[in-house]
């Protein structure tokens, strides 16, 4: 068992919360250092096995710092090869195994052809996970058909790719059949979880900077934080944050609780992201539109979170269908 | 060795409380009233079921599991507390409305505050049904209470007294009030207020129900005419009334919101009911706002119980309750006009209401019913003074305006 207060204390500092958005290649190697990426496969799998808890508080504190490094692919990536010992002696080692945070088209065939989508630092992959409908396949970025293309994207704190394949072979076949759709659903309740947590960690600190600026911000004589129109508003980002967090962690240890929950409490994060990083703007004033100030940080961040692992409206369609099957 | 002893403690502690609740889901499955919500057709009905319900509660040992341990059915843990309650709303049975006042207001004030002729006159009568309401509000002091201006002077052993409260819950079946008023104007309008315990029975007491907006008679209005409370009656010192009335403030903190935040993920029912009879169940915009809506209501309910959780762990923040309650009222709000959207023009159709349902399905009088959330007990905008004062460290406005 892990105090998650000290892990929180560790990340921290590691991870200083005035430094946002820290330099790239220097958090990977500091997250491979700390051990993060191991931190929930299971100890007979070379991992830490600290629960999916623990994987929770690391999302949620980096996504407090706007954390540049692929972390979320990576760890989903590790979890994805986790049956296959050489790969995971390679990701321990520092190979990056990438999971794409959105839908391939890619056919399903002995030799790929197609394109995925949402591979974070595909730069530095060393492989690349390939979600297909009835396998789970891997493929070396190296081999020839693989094509890497940067996507230019509006969120400057992340780096996303493309991943072209032009009759490549897969290295390995990492599942089939059922045994590929239960490992789909893992991996996406995985994302869902940490998506959601770097969402509120990203909102948390959103709303601390915002509720500093008013306090310091002097109009009329007195600081913005004294008017109630404005301290209205921040109790009700407050209230919108503390609910999403609450089902976050109602969510993190009960691995038992169907995709489409953890699905819609994805949504609901980063809806609530994207509204306080929307007041965030809003309450900042014209500061807020410039580029130096981070405010837009927080908002292309919170904007592109919401599309990773599928759409709030896909996933709150997908969740009252299950209800309206729960009550038939 | 550490973390394995702690395991074990954690174990046996989890075996103890599941054969808890296996004991209460078992008394409730064999007690709880059938029927309720089509039993009562008057309200004066209602309130006579209410005091059967809570006399069993009595009985049976779940009436007060906040009290001490002296008491029958006290001594309860939180989490046993909280047990009950969950099991209490999955079952559905009719939530304790007239008792709440005097089982926590009454108790918590008297037991904490009350003089011990005060304790045992007041509190064994609870238990054989003896019914408080509170008379704190008045048309005058609503979010601001310390402007109460219900007046008691001193005449030798006792104090006469004349004023208006407003918005008593059930007044109109009380036996006894706790009553806040003025003994002084003199200094902070805190340093005036004392505290009485006065009989609903006395002379110049006039109670007159509400009539809301859906139709329900939950609250009552009280005149008080030259109203003699005795000296004796009196909690704490002349004066330190809004001391003593933190005490009956904070009698309660989460343990309903829970309950209710869970009635309400229970009747989610009521909605894909509607849904499915709307014939919508293909339509995308319904699926994915009432997608939404359950997921609003799973939060509410998680941030229940995180702050019971943490109340267990004494680690109970200033506001957090404040938050519990403002997401309860707007979860309610939001399931209440989803409902009145999918019904469509059958919610126009008057129906009876349900009383004390806030998920009755009469959508229209459930829409209604759940402003008594967003403003009573401290409303809404008075929550959100206190979320951004005291959580986040906001600055108060100035004092001192006149007009």
């Amino acid at each position: 068992v892990i105090d998650l207060n000290e892990l929180r204390d560790a990340a921290q500092k590691a991870f200083p919360t005035d430094a946002l958005a820290p330099d790239r290649d220097a958090s990977r190697r500091r997250i491979v250092d700390l051990g993060w990426l191991m931190i929930e496969l299971p100890e007979d799998r070379g991992g830490l096995g600290l629960g999916s808890a623990a994987a929770t508080t690391v999302h949620f504190e980096m996504g407090r710092v706007l954390n540049s490094a692929p972390l979320i692919p990576a760890m989903l990536g590790i979890h994805a090869v986790s049956g296959n010992a050489e790969l995971i002696e390679q990701a321990i080692s520092g190979a990056y195994v990438a999971l794409p945070m959105l839908p391939t088209q890619v056919d399903e065939d002995d030799l790929l052809i197609g394109t995925i989508s949402g591979v974070f630092d595909a730069d530095m992959a060393t492989y690349v996970i390939v979600p297909l409908p009835d396998q789970i396949a891997l493929i070396s970025t190296s081999v020839a058909g693989v094509r890497v293309i940067e996507r230019s994207i509006w969120d400057k704190t992340r780096r996303l790719f493309d991943v072209e394949l032009n009759n490549v072979r897969p290295d390995v076949i990492l599942a089939e059949g059922e045994a590929a759709h239960a490992l789909n659903r893992q991996l996406a309740k995985s994302a869902h979880l940490a998506i959601a947590a770097d969402s509120l960690g990203g909102a948390n600190a959103a709303l601390a900077m915002t509720v500093e600026y008013l306090k310091l911000r002097r109009q009329f004589d007195r600081p913005l934080a004294m008017f109630q129109a404005l301290k209205h508003r921040c109790a009700d980002l407050k209230t919108l944050i503390a609910n999403a967090e609450a089902l976050l962690w109602s969510l993190a240890d009960k691995s038992d609780a169907s995709l489409s929950e953890f699905g819609a409490m994805k949504a609901y994060a980063t809806d609530v992201y994207r509204t306080v990083t929307e007041e965030m703007i809003q309450l900042h004033g014209g500061i807020g539109l410039t580029e130096e100030h981070p405010c837009h940080l927080f908002m292309k961040r919170a904007i592109l979170n919401a599309q990773l692992g599928g759409s709030s409206d896909d996933l709150f369609e997908a969740r009252c269908r299950e209800l309206l099957g729960e009550y038939a | 060795l550490r973390a394995l002893r702690k395991s074990y403690w954690q174990i046996s502690m989890t075996v103890e409380l599941d054969s808890f609740r296996q004991e209460v889901r078992a008394w409730i499955s064999a007690n709880a009233p059938c029927n309720w919500r089509t039993a009562d057709s008057t309200h004066a009905q209602f309130a006579a079921s209410q005091r059967a319900w809570f006399l069993k509660l009595v009985d049976s040992g779940y009436a007060i599991p906040h009290w001490p341990t002296e008491w029958p059915g006290g001594g309860r843990s939180l989490a046993e507390q909280k047990i009950i309650y969950e099991e209490l709303a999955s079952a559905d049975t009719p939530r304790l409305l007239l008792s709440f006042v005097s089982t926590y207001h009454a108790f918590s004030t008297i037991h904490e505050c009350g003089t011990e002729a005060q304790k045992a006159r007041y509190l064994p009568a609870i238990l054989k049904g003896e019914t408080w309401c509170q008379g704190f509000s008045e048309p005058g002091a609503g979010s601001d209470l310390a402007a109460i201006k219900c007046k008691a002077e001193r005449r030798g052993g006792t104090y006469v007294i004349n004023g208006q409260k407003i918005w008593s819950t059930m007044a109109q079946y009380a036996d006894k009030c706790l009553l806040l008023v003025r003994t002084s104007s003199e200094g902070a309008k805190q340093a005036g207020i004392t505290y009485l315990l006065m009989d609903m029975k006395a002379p110049g007491v006039t109670v007159r129900p509400i009539h809301q907006i859906q139709g329900d008679e939950e609250f009552a209005e009280i005149f008080l005419d030259n109203v003699e409370v005795p000296v004796s009656d009196r909690v704490g010192e002349e004066g330190a009334g809004w001391t003593v009335a933190q005490a009956t403030l904070a009698s309660e903190r989460g343990l309903t919101l829970m309950e209710l935040s869970y009635r309400m993920r229970g009747a989610m029912g009521r909605i894909t009911q509607l849904i499915r009879n709307a014939g919508r169940t293909e339509d995308q915009g319904i699926l994915r706002d009432f997608g939404r809506l359950a997921t609003q209501v799973d939060a509410a309910c998680a941030v229940a119980d995180r702050f019971l959780e943490n109340r267990m762990a004494g680690l109970e923040a200033v506001g957090d309750a404040s938050i519990v309650k403002n997401s309860y009222s707007r979860a309610l709000r939001a399931w209440s006009a989803f409902g009145v959207r999918l019904a469509g023009i059958d919610a126009q159709y008057r129906d009876p209401i349900v009383f004390g349902d806030l998920n009755s399905g009469n959508w229209m009088a459930d829409f209604m019913n759940s402003y008594a959330w967003t403003i009573a007990g401290g409303s809404e905008e008075v929550q959100r003074n206190i979320i951004a004062e005291r959580m986040l460290g906001m600055p108060r406005e100035p004092k001192g305006w006149v007009a």
